[in-house]
């Protein structure tokens, strides 16, 4: 036997070269069959011994070097788990795919994994979790909202429009005429259509596999309606058809129409509210068809079980087209859009001025009518106010006004006030008003400056001060004679000139000067008494004169009984008119009588206070010197004084 | 969800939609029945643990049998056939429209024969040798009465059961 030389094939797996055993190489049995513990046991039961004789060996390799190197090479490979690794991983994927195609066994074996993983995992590193989903929430979240509160405010704004426009007024109009509710006259009048429920129905049992319902409408069951809709059909087509192949495309029932899309497997019904857009078969067409692509399977082997079609909802979102009727849109200029809003602020404005204007001219009128009210001796009783917000004409005052009452117009002035505010009616009357009967009383007795008058609160009128006598005294009677004065106290008022000239007029009076025998010029203890007399008659005449009142003085002389009667009356007389002659003398000029009395009235009746004339002469004169004397007697053209105990009149 | 269309099938004036009426509540009016030959009501049925939507087709009795809607009957998953105890010829019927409702659905679905008006079994006119007939065909039936409800829920949950036992075998 001839070895041919080895020569390794570049073709070998791996292109692996290698120096093949030789022949008579002791070390190569052991290449070809270790045995190796690792490897599995039984995988090498099956396995023929490796010979043992050299030659067979030796046969063996030059028979089978190539084969023998390649099975080394494979188990070599089979063993090493990096390798097996690469292997798997090489076809993965595809396992997984093939396998999920099959069963659903690969999900079974690997959820419980999964979520234990997941699990732990979260478990273990929350914060990353948190970080690594916020940003993808956050947006997500705050993007619903958003959505969720505009849809609101559109909802909002729709139902504000309506509610207060006058088109939502006549909708509300027509509700109550025609017993419908507001809310179902807007969906008439402002849908064109809206498809508030789609069905997508499996033909044969009529079995609901996926629906869709409007939110707000309120739907019967649906596997129960998707039955009947079935049954209907089936009905109408037997009855009219004859069972030939024609389909209910369409039912209509009132404002409703039921849309049908037929396919051997499956149907798609919408219900539609309104009038649809004549391209809206076409769409339940393509969403049928849609439908059936994805869902061929299922529908194939559809034993009742609607599970596999929850996703098929999405596609008959596609279909749930609603159309709002369309406002007319012509462009309006943007003035046109602000136009009302001035207008309404110019209304606003106006309105806001002219109410302005009349609160503050209701305001002035009121405070005037006020002042009018306070003033006395002016009765307000009726105010005509003029209309109000537009009308400025002045308002119509009607009043009875005490003529001693200012005129309204000028207490108007004199606050400061507006009169041509006002058109006045006077009614003239008498007032009772405690300062206009003061007024009153002020007015009818030229009231001296040292008198105060008040009246107090049961109309008795007060007088303090002082005042000639004179006018006291016709104040007296005058006073009583006005209206509401109820009686009149003068208790506090004196006259200080008549109490002077009283006082005088007693002191003279009450003076008796006496004259030697025969003389005609007082004696001399007399003598300053007689000065006295004749400086307080002096004065006396001054006061009465300040006090416009008539003086006159009655001088009366008298003698001693002794003698004879005619010397007796001349001395008397002489006596008297020497008296005279001083008065004259000091400057007096009031009117003076003299009375030459003779004897007639010796002195002691003068002491008991008698006049003069009539006292009795019968009486024998005790003293000759108390009898030669003067005697005076004054006379006022008015009472000189008044008793204060009287003064009070009722 | 699993949902089921069963079918009522029977004679003229044999109780069916009596006994769909002692199942179910429907919400239909029994109106329907004449007007489209049909009446839908719903049962909910927990069978082994599983929930079970049962959409009972009621069809219009008719004295014709041969006159069976064949339309209302395509697609059912288990059907009734119901029989008046008291009128033999009503088993009759119902046999024949057994066969015919399988002939019609080209599959042996799930079924059950009931006999009703159980509550009156003296005026029954169907024998007792009549019923060990059909035990021996094994035709499963039950003797029910729409009047006290004997046997409705029962023989209702029996089909359930079945067709859901045949979803899964089929599976």
């Amino acid at each position: 036997m001839t070895a041919e030389p080895f020569t390794p094939d570049p073709a070998l797996p791996g292109g692996h070269q290698e120096t093949p055993p030789v022949a008579g190489d002791a070390s190569a049995p052991d290449a070809v069959a270790p045995v190796d513990k690792s490897v599995d046991d039984a995988f090498w039961a099956g396995m023929p011994e490796a010979p043992k004789d050299k030659e067979v060996t030796l046969l063996r390799s030059l028979l089978f070097g190539r084969e023998i190197a390649i099975v080394e090479k494979l188990r070599s490979n089979y063993e090493d788990a990096r390798h097996n690794a690469k292997k798997v991983g090489g076809v993965l994927s595809e396992a997984i795919l093939l396998r999920s195609k099959n069963d659903d066994s690969l999900n079974t074996a690997l959820e419980p994994v999964v979520d234990e993983i997941l699990q732990s995992s979260l478990q273990k590193r929350k914060a990353d979790f948190v970080n690594v989903l916020y940003p993808l929430m956050g947006p997500t979240i705050r993007k619903s909202i958003a959505e969720s509160f505009r849809s609101m405010m559109a909802d909002f704004g729709k139902s504000m429009e309506m509610a207060f426009s006058w088109k939502g007024l006549r909708w509300r109009l027509e509700g109550l005429r025609t017993g419908k509710s507001f809310s179902e006259i807007v969906l008439l009048r402002t849908l064109d259509y809206r498809v508030e429920q789609a069905f997508f129905i499996h033909s044969e049992t009529g079995l609901v596999l996926s629906n869709l319902v409007h939110e707000g409408v309120g739907a019967q069951d649906a596997d129960m309606v998707s039955a009947m809709l079935t049954a209907i059909q089936d009905f109408v087509k037997d009855c009219f058809t004859g069972g030939g192949d024609y389909n209910l495309e369409t039912l209509q029932m009132g404002e409703f129409t039921i849309h049908i899309e037929h396919s051997q497997m499956a149907y798609l019904a919408c219900v539609v509210r309104g009038i649809p857009p004549t391209d809206f078969h076409k769409k339940l067409r393509e969403t049928l068809e849609m439908l059936l692509i994805e869902y061929s399977d299922e529908l194939s082997a559809f034993t009742g079980d609607n599970a596999p079609f929850t996703g098929a909802t999405r596609l008959l979102e596609t279909c749930m087209l609603a159309h709002y009727v369309q406002e007319e849109t012509k462009p309006h200029p943007f003035w046109s859009k602000c136009l009302p809003l001035f207008i309404a602020l110019c209304i606003g404005a106006g309105g806001g001025t002219a109410y302005y204007a009349h609160v503050k001219n209701l305001r002035a009128h009121r405070q005037a009518v006020a002042v009018l009210r306070a003033e006395p001796g002016l009765m307000i009783v009726h105010v005509q106010e003029n209309n109000g917000l537009f009308d400025r004409s002045p308002w119509e005052v009607i009043a009875f006004r005490d003529e001693l009452a200012h005129p309204p117009e000028q207490i108007l002035s004199e606050k400061g006030l507006d009169p041509s505010l006002f058109t006045f009616k006077l009614v003239p009357f008498v007032s009772h008003d405690r300062s206009i009967i003061l007024r009153r009383a002020e007015q009818s007795f030229s009231l001296p400056e040292t008198v105060r008058m008040r009246l107090d609160t049961n109309g008795v009128l007060i007088f303090e001060g002082t005042a000639p006598a004179a006018w006291i005294a016709r104040t007296r009677e005058a006073a009583l004679l006005l209206p509401g004065v109820k009686q009149v106290d003068m208790r506090d008022l004196r006259d200080p000139l008549s109490e002077e000239i009283t006082r005088r007029v007693k002191l003279v009076e009450s003076a008796v000067i006496e004259f030697p025998v025969g003389g005609d010029l007082p004696i001399a203890s007399d003598q300053a008494e007689f000065a006295r007399v004749i400086d307080t008659l002096v004065e006396l005449e001054e006061l009465a004169k300040k006090m416009s009142i008539a003086v006159s003085l009655t001088i009366y002389g008298h003698a001693d009984p002794p003698g004879s009667p005619r010397r007796n009356y001349e001395i008397s007389q002489s006596r008297a008119r020497t008296v005279a002659s001083m008065l004259y003398a000091r400057g007096s000029s009031m009117p003076i009588s003299i009375y030459g009395m003779g004897a007639a009235h010796p002195r002691e009746d003068r002491a008991e206070g008698k006049e003069p004339e009539k006292t009795p002469q019968t009486a024998a004169p005790r003293d000759d010197q108390a009898s030669r004397r003067i005697e005076f007697r004054i006379h006022l053209s008015s009472p000189p004084a008044f008793d204060a105990e009287r003064v009070l009149f009722q | 969800m699993i949902n089921k269309k069963i079918c009522m099938l029977g004679a003229f004036s044999v109780g069916k939609t009596s006994l769909v009426s002692q199942f179910v509540h429907s919400v239909f009016s029994d109106k329907y029945l004449s007007t489209v030959g049909v009446k839908i009501s719903k049962k909910e049925v927990v069978v082994s643990g599983t929930e079970v939507t049962l959409l009972l087709w009621d069809m219009e009795g008719k004295d014709v049998y041969v006159d069976i809607n064949s339309s209302y009957l395509r697609g059912a998953m288990g059907f009734f056939v119901v029989a008046d105890g008291s009128r033999k010829e009503t088993l009759a019927i119902a046999l024949e429209l057994r066969e015919l409702a399988f002939n019609i659905l080209g599959v042996r679905v799930p079924t059950r024969l009931l006999i009703n008006k159980a509550d009156a079994t003296e005026e029954w006119e169907i024998t007792q040798e009549a019923l060990e007939d059909l035990r021996e065909k094994n035709i499963e039936f039950f003797c029910t009465s729409a009047k006290n409800g004997q046997n409705v829920n029962i023989a209702f949950e029996s089909l359930a059961e079945e067709m859901l036992r045949e979803q899964n075998s089929a599976k």
